[in-house]
């Protein structure tokens, strides 16, 4: 207690300075995700804390099933592609070329393109009159227009490419950094050993860059798990994911409590990425 | 003597032969890949660019061509002379530049607070900082919405700038604390020695060699809060930012007029993203490659 005080005496200028930011995230941020929670546990009728019922009203209601499904399928969909593809343009991006840094320029290009128009120019190609269609008809794969925002496995397929045109940069740029961090004697080294270029890859790329590889595959697992704007602009009412299914419990049917109920499962399967986030992230920190 | 030297170049000969097929083969493949990838990243933006000035007869088509056949400035004509863009584009720069501002207000003196902490509790304060960042949008969203409704902030300039620092001051936060912590402590320390009080030794040492990380944060955020769209989506219901309308035209299926909001949305970020590309990868991604 005498330390904290101590502490205060000593620092109060930093107090004061350090007060509106922590203030800020308490109530702005904290406290809402609290009340959230509170709403997902309250009696919409009589207002009783707490209660299951909301759980057991959503858990009940198809449209929910379909998004916590739809919610995961895109998510491993979604970061097999970008893992692969990321990994596959890094490889590219480290081997020695004139052209590298324009090249790498090009990749990250739509890391500077807002997501709702990512998600609008995908409207533009995937749209039934848009122009992936146009391009398999003219290569005479299809003779009638593909409905992707149908539904089904199509429209998951739809919504990961789409995300993926879009965040790849970002595990470029990890993958890259991971690349990088591995010192060139290690691949002389085992050029002495006469080691095949896939033994190189396996055996030596892929082990050390784990720690990146993980890191890229926590991040893109949580901003896919709660996918907002492109299944908004994409796939309309018909494909619901968490997120939008929260969106709509509110504002089609005014429902807190459901909406609560929905983002709090969203909550919680986050919560378990972070911490794994943090597991990762923070073991490194303490090795440097 | 003479046969075995010529059978051995000879031997040298075809494996260097092979040796340089087997490379142009796999450089004629990766250039391959890389030409792919280019063509993958630019086809969608030209895409839209495309869009935004082609005739309809060239879009609203069960065919539509892949090169622009019929061009025409009409549609950006319209966009820009029916007027409906101006107040969302006013609301977004509004909104965007408070946030900026506000968030450098509060975050710069808790980042730099943070920054002189002692190395393991400041990693455990960022990182628990930071990871409000992650929590999802929609759980913070409604609350905020149900409280600002009460509050009477819904549609007001106010109520978004407060949403949106909810998502920039953790980034702010982040980025400044790395800014601060390039500043050696010997420098603050020596002002102290001369003389100065703390506050001076801020105000006159420390400020000034911020100010460039502090702009580079300050135009990060705006950019986030010019982008941002699920916190206006909840608190705009009448009056809406840029992103809003986009979403509106392309509920309504106006293809040329979210396409020529999109254009319109996307260039400061592209503009910006471009000027601060070499930052950016120093200071901003380096933070980025930890969170």
């Amino acid at each position: 207690m005498s330390t904290l005080r101590n502490l205060f005496k000593h620092h109060k200028l930093e107090m004061v300075m350090v007060l509106p930011l922590l203030l800020f995230i308490l109530g702005f941020t904290l406290y809402p995700v609290l009340q959230c929670i509170f709403y997902s546990f309250q009696d919409p009728v009589s207002g009783a804390f707490p209660t299951l019922e909301n759980y057991r009203v959503i858990v009940g209601n198809r449209k929910f099933g379909d998004a916590l499904k739809n919610t995961i399928l895109v998510t491993f969909i979604g970061l097999t592609l970008e893992m692969g593809t990321g990994m596959l343009v890094a490889l590219l991006l480290t081997t020695k070329s004139r052209f590298r840094g324009f090249f790498r320029a090009i990749t990250m290009i739509p890391m500077g393109v807002p997501t709702i128009v990512s998600g609008v120019i995908m409207l533009y190609i995937f749209s039934s009159n848009g122009y992936l269609n146009e391009f398999l008809y003219r290569l005479g794969l299809i003779k009638l227009p593909i409905d992707w925002a149908q539904g089904g496995l199509r429209t998951l397929l739809m919504i990961a490419v789409a995300d993926m045109w879009k965040v790849t940069p970002l595990v470029i740029i990890l993958l890259l950094s991971g690349l990088e961090s591995i010192p060139a004697d290690v691949y002389e080294a085992s050029a002495i050993d006469g080691a095949s270029p896939a033994q190189n890859f396996f055996r030596i790329t892929l082990p050390l860059i784990k720690p990146f590889f993980t890191i890229a595959l926590i991040l893109r697992a949580i901003d896919a798990f709660r996918i907002f704007e492109l299944p908004m602009v994409l796939a309309g009412r018909n494909t619901m994911f968490l997120g939008t299914y929260a969106y709509s419990e509110y504002f089609d049917y005014n429902n807190i409590h459901a909406s609560g109920a929905a983002s709090t499962i969203l909550l919680i399967v986050i919560a378990l990425f972070v911490f794994g986030y943090i597991l990762t992230v923070g073991s490194r920190e303490v090795d440097q | 003597m003479k046969t075995v030297r010529q059978t051995d170049l000879a031997l040298v000969k075809r494996t260097r032969n092979r040796k340089e097929l087997y490379r142009a083969f796999s450089r004629s493949i990766r250039v391959l890949f890389i030409a792919l990838t280019i063509f993958f990243i630019l086809a969608p933006i030209l895409l839209l660019i495309k869009i935004s000035v082609s005739a309809p007869q060239d879009i609203l088509t069960q065919h539509p061509p892949f090169l622009i056949k019929n061009f025409t400035w009409s549609h950006w004509r319209k966009v820009l002379a029916a007027g409906h863009i101006w107040v969302p584009l006013w609301k977004s720069i509004v909104v965007a530049t408070f946030v900026a501002l506000f968030g450098i207000i509060v975050a710069a003196p808790g980042a730099y607070v943070i920054s002189r902490l002692p190395r393991k509790i400041k990693y455990g304060v960022l990182l628990a900082i930071f990871s409000t960042r992650m929590f999802p949008e929609v759980g913070i969203a409604l609350p905020i919405s149900v409280i600002f409704v009460r509050w009477g902030l819904v549609d007001t300039n106010l109520g978004l700038i407060l949403a949106h620092l909810i998502k920039v001051l953790p980034l702010m936060a982040w980025i400044l604390t790395g800014t601060f912590d390039s500043i050696p402590k010997d420098l603050e320390q020596s002002a102290l020695v001369d003389g100065c009080d703390k506050v001076q030794a801020l105000a006159k040492v420390v400020l000034p060699l911020s100010l460039t990380g502090m702009a580079a944060a300050s135009i990060l955020c705006w950019l986030e809060s010019w982008n941002e769209f699920t916190y206006a989506v909840y608190l705009c219901l009448a009056e809406s930012t840029l992103p809003i309308k986009t979403y509106y035209y392309v509920r309504r299926g106006n293809w040329f007029e979210s396409a020529a909001y999109a254009v319109f949305l996307t260039i400061p970020v592209m503009v910006v993203t471009f000027l601060l590309q070499k930052y950016m990868r120093n200071d901003y991604l380096s933070g980025a490659i930890k969170y």
